[in-house]
């Protein structure tokens, strides 16, 4: 019993000496005074950092803080994790943010701790992809689900004549905004393109590997399938190399969402024609004027809102900046572009 | 009491082949194997594309990463030592591999760097298990957050496209119809059971992991034996590195994550004990290639996505179940 | 040198470099070192908003570690956790008064447990092996049934639930340390816990002196899927919605904290206050280094060498002493 009684001594000191430590620092200072003290940071949050298309709006949103002169943090979690963007901005709120802005990895799970960014006078923002209504003041969209879905689906009809059954890879099937896409892609070919059908849809789980195999056992297990759509950045050049492995490429039509530098290879042999996003780069460099904006209070709700070199953007919603039209790579076009 | 030693006491004298069956049957890696025949019959029968010689390449192909880097960890495993930083040194080797190949091009500088670099980081993993005296759990798994780490930074979130084509050779080559990697996973296999059962060190890793202490007193060199297979795992996660590489063409910032899991998962199901000091070189191949089996038959027989895991995890249950099965009718250890 | 001299000398070698003890050194070397990094770090506003997010992995490292001394492992946690939310969301949305789905989300977390620890008795399988499999067996259920989708229409009292206050401490760090207390009594002052450290030292030599081993077994693996609840239904409430996955990569938060606190993977040791001090250095490294803006690639790297450090320093006490 020695040894459990060390620890429970172990344990006391610990407690103590959390207290004598805390007891030493500023007691008290709770979120409310330390955003006051603070108020010109801009705090931007990706969904999670060290893929391609966060490093791009990375480098729009330096350009726009250089631009307006505002101290810019940008960081986000190692992993796609709800749960470490809650703690990250719990810790933002700790930080003196003036205004943080997030791009949400689950509308729902970032509320409360949005909410309670709030309540401490925070500017609160979302970009990218949205949190609840009620959690932030203004939403940064890059292209609507419906103008995403849409496009996505028009490019397939014109590649395969309007009608056949389709595969679509997708990240996780948890995920909102791919799950939004979906609905929105369903709906138009409903609507639309009634022989047009979305066969199956499997998770390549943002393993490059694995997408590349879950598409090559799917066109071997469904030789008809028309086309494939790859609706992330890492289905997407999966399935074209998928289908430039099973010797497909030409037979069975490849479209989606991605960054160019990752299918100009795809592009220029062909296998893939053409292929939706947006910029990135853009999308960041919005979302921090949108944010300076807000510090500011001069956030139009309604019109037209200047944005530095993007000119005027659209304010479609009280609470809504839309970046524009999402942009269809091609092998015309995807030479000026490097992200 | 075993169905054999039931048969034997009511008077049936069990003919050769029954004793034969019998030993074969307590191998380590026979129930993995029996279900895995069981598999393959079951998905035949549901699709009828499953046993296309097409469909049964594309299985081996698939998990051949998987089961070269399952034959290393097998030998740390049998060693009674574990290594789940499998997974961020993927990444980390194939990050060296495709910097080198687009810098150079070819295919045996981009391999000699990737096999380098894994050397060098199970060598790592190895020093710091034997000589700073640190459980190979918390060494491997420090080392899984660090190097995910590194790869990040050395990255900066970048992918590494248009890798040259001479580099992807090993990755999508194909002779008489059968791709590179199956070769290279089943030279790998033979290297590594040859070397298994009659070298020094193959013997000496099945001691180590048996029984240390009683190994240290018969004087082997229980820290050579065991940093040698971490430097083994490093040394064919670079190979799989390049295989990987070639595959699928580009280097994405996290390649490799969560691998380890199917590493061990592969080590054990294939019949490996994770206590260490039993089991066989052909027992990570079968379990990679049973993981394969059931991940490329879901997709064929039409599982819907959101019921993938499930299966997957009801099959895996039911693989180990026969290991249990397996002790009921023959007897065995556990 | 006179007697005095001699009995004080002989008083500080008796102070053992227990394991705890040196974390308990390197967590105050972590506090200090952060707080000069962050002037925010050092408050206990934050430090107890800290508490917040570490009780989750906390409370199911607890029963992690009870299973880790007896030489098993249970890599499904993240998993059940996620089939606890969905149950609690869906039964939610399905009509069933709220109490009631909270008490259905503990029945299945503890079933999961259960059934985790009669395939591991009655099968006689090892725990690594069959949590491989219930950890893909129970996030599928949780995918299927809930085909992806998430609930978020919850009551507002149980969102009050995960967010409430007493004074400026904040409600789960309560029930933290209610768990903490009741756990450390079970594994030190209880048979129970005596059997667990039997069997973790020699389970051979445990069965024959009379350990239920089976029957401890099963609690524990069924206990740690109660605790899994109890963190389910926290985390959902904090967040206020309910998906599959929820937890995902938990049960390697959990093993680090459990594996930094001492506990031998190989079975036999570990203490409580060893895992709370694994899980505190661990979130308070997160935190501390956040405040301070140390990029999130950076903080992974450093996790990684704080793990291995730890150790490192531990052993090489241990070695002076021996």
């Amino acid at each position: 019993m020695r040894t459990s009684n060390r620890s429970a001594l172990t344990v006391a000191a610990l407690a103590a000496v959390v207290a004598l430590v805390s007891g030493c620092g500023e007691t008290g200072q709770g979120p409310q005074q330390s955003a006051k003290e603070g108020g010109k940071i801009i705090c931007l949050m990706p969904k999670l950092v060290g893929i391609p298309y966060f490093e791009a709006s990375k480098t729009g949103a330096e350009e726009a803080a250089k631009e307006l002169k505002v101290e810019l943090t940008y960081n986000g979690p190692t992993e796609g994790k709800a749960a470490l963007q809650v703690e990250m901005i719990e810790q933002l709120i700790q930080r003196q943010c003036g205004a943080i802005s997030v791009a949400a990895n689950d509308p729902d799970a970032l509320a409360p701790a949005m909410k309670k960014a709030k309540e401490a006078g925070i500017a609160t923002g979302a970009w990218d992809a949205d949190v609840k209504k009620d959690a932030r003041d203004v939403f940064v969209n890059q292209a609507t689900f419906e103008a995403v879905g849409k496009q996505l689906v028009d490019i397939m009809s014109k590649q395969t004549g309007e009608k056949g059954d389709f595969l679509v890879v997708t990240g996780s099937l948890t995920a909102p905004n791919q799950r939004a896409w979906l609905e929105e892609m369903k709906a138009h070919m409903a609507d639309k393109y009634p022989d047009m059908k979305v066969a199956a849809v499997e998770p390549g789980e943002e393993n490059l590997q694995k997408g590349i195999d879950v598409t090559r056992d799917y066109l071997k297990a469904n030789p008809d399938t028309a086309g494939v759509f790859g609706i992330t950045s890492v289905a997407l050049p999966g399935a074209a190399e998928a289908v430039e492995q099973a010797g497909l490429d030409g037979k069975v039509k490849v479209t989606g969402l991605t960054t160019p530098n990752e299918m100009k290879d795809y592009i220029k042999k062909g296998t893939v024609e053409e292929f939706v996003l947006w910029n990135p780069v853009d999308l960041g460099y919005l979302a921090v004027h949108v944010a300076k904006a807000q510090l500011d209070k001069k956030l139009p709700r309604s019109g037209k809102f200047k944005a530095g070199r993007l000119g005027e953007v659209e304010v479609v919603k009280p609470d809504e900046v839309l970046l524009g039209p999402p942009i269809v790579f091609n092998k015309d076009n995807i030479g000026e572009y490097d992200f | 009491m075993s169905g054999v030693d039931a048969l034997r006491s009511v008077g049936l004298r069990t003919a050769p082949t029954t004793r034969g069956l019998r030993r074969w049957l307590l191998r380590p890696e026979a129930p993995a194997a029996v279900f895995l025949v069981v598999l393959l019959a079951a998905f035949s029968l549901a699709a009828d594309r499953f046993l296309s010689p097409d469909n049964l390449e594309s299985i081996l192909v698939q998990v051949a990463v998987l089961g070269i880097i399952a034959l290393a960890v097998n030998q740390v495993i049998l060693a009674g030592e574990i290594d789940i930083s499998v997974g961020s040194m993927l990444g980390l080797c194939a990050v060296a591999v495709g910097t080198v190949a687009t810098a150079t091009g070819g295919l045996l500088a981009p391999l000699a760097a990737g096999v380098a670099t894994g050397v060098l980081t199970g060598a790592v993993n190895g020093l710091l298990v034997t000589l700073g005296r640190i459980p190979s759990i918390i060494v491997t798994l420090g080392m899984l957050y660090a190097l995910r780490g590194v790869i990040l930074l050395l990255t900066g979130g970048t992918w590494i496209t248009q890798i040259p084509d001479e580099t992807r050779v090993l990755g999508l080559a194909k002779l008489a119809g059968v791709s590179l990697p199956v070769f290279v996973m089943f030279a790998l296999f033979l290297i590594v059971n040859a070397v298994s059962r009659n070298s020094t060190w193959g013997r000496d890793v099945f001691a180590v992991g048996g029984n240390r202490r009683a190994a240290r007193l018969a004087g082997l060199a229980i820290d050579r034996t065991r940093l040698l297979a971490f430097a083994l795992v490093g040394a064919f996660v670079g190979i799989a590195a390049t295989i990987y590489v070639g595959r699928a063409g580009s280097v994405q910032t996290n390649a490799g994550e969560g691998l380890e899991l199917q590493v061990i998962a592969a080590v054990v199901i294939g019949g490996t004990s994770i206590a260490g000091g039993r089991g066989s070189a052909l027992a990570p191949v079968i379990g990679a290639v049973l993981i394969g089996v059931i991940l490329n038959g879901m997709i064929l027989v039409g599982v819907p996505g959101v019921w993938q895991s499930a299966v997957l995890g009801a099959l895996i249950l039911l693989a180990v179940t026969t290991d249990a099965l397996r002790r009921r009718l023959v007897g065995g250890a556990a | 040198m006179s007697a005095n001299q001699l009995r004080a000398l002989d008083v500080l070698k008796g102070v053992r470099f227990t394991r705890e003890l040196v974390l308990l050194c390197l967590l105050i070397v972590l506090v200090v070192v952060l707080g000069q990094m962050s002037p925010v770090f050092f408050t206990v506003g934050n430090l107890l908003n800290t508490s917040r997010f570490f009780v989750e992995v906390g409370l199911i490292a607890l029963g992690m570690t009870l299973i880790i001394i007896t030489g098993g492992i249970d890599l499904s946690v993240g998993a059940a956790m996620a089939l606890v939310a969905v149950t609690v969301g869906l039964a939610h949305q399905s009509g069933v008064p709220m109490a009631l789905a909270l008490v259905l989300g503990l029945a299945v977390g503890l079933a999961a447990g259960l059934f985790n620890g009669l395939m591991i008795t009655r099968l006689d399988l090892h725990p690594l092996v069959v949590t491989l499999g219930t950890f893909a067996l129970f996030r599928g259920i949780a995918l299927g049934v809930s085909g992806g989708g998430a609930v978020s229409s919850f009551p507002q009292w149980f969102e009050y639930f995960g967010q409430f206050y007493l004074g400026p401490v904040p409600g789960q760090l309560f029930v933290f340390i209610a768990a903490v207390t009741a756990v450390w009594l079970l594994l030190s002052r209880t048979p129970f816990g005596r059997y667990v450290y039997a069997i973790g030292n020699n389970e051979e030599a445990a069965r024959f002196s009379g350990v239920p081993v089976r029957r401890v077994k099963v609690v524990l693996y069924t206990g740690i899927g109660v605790l899994v609840s109890m963190a389910a239904v926290i985390y959902t409430s904090r967040v206020s919605t309910s998906r599959a996955d929820f937890g995902a990569g938990l049960e390697l938060d959990v093993i680090s904290a459990v594996v930094l606190g001492g506990a031998s993977i190989y079975g036999g040791s570990g203490t409580i206050a060893g895992t709370v001090l694994g899980v505190v250095i661990i979130a308070t490294l997160r935190n501390g280094l956040s405040l301070a803006g140390v990029e999130t690639t950076w903080q992974v790297f450093l996790l990684g060498v704080l793990l291995i450090a730890a150790v490192f320093v531990n052993e090489f006490f241990r070695r002076r002493e021996e």
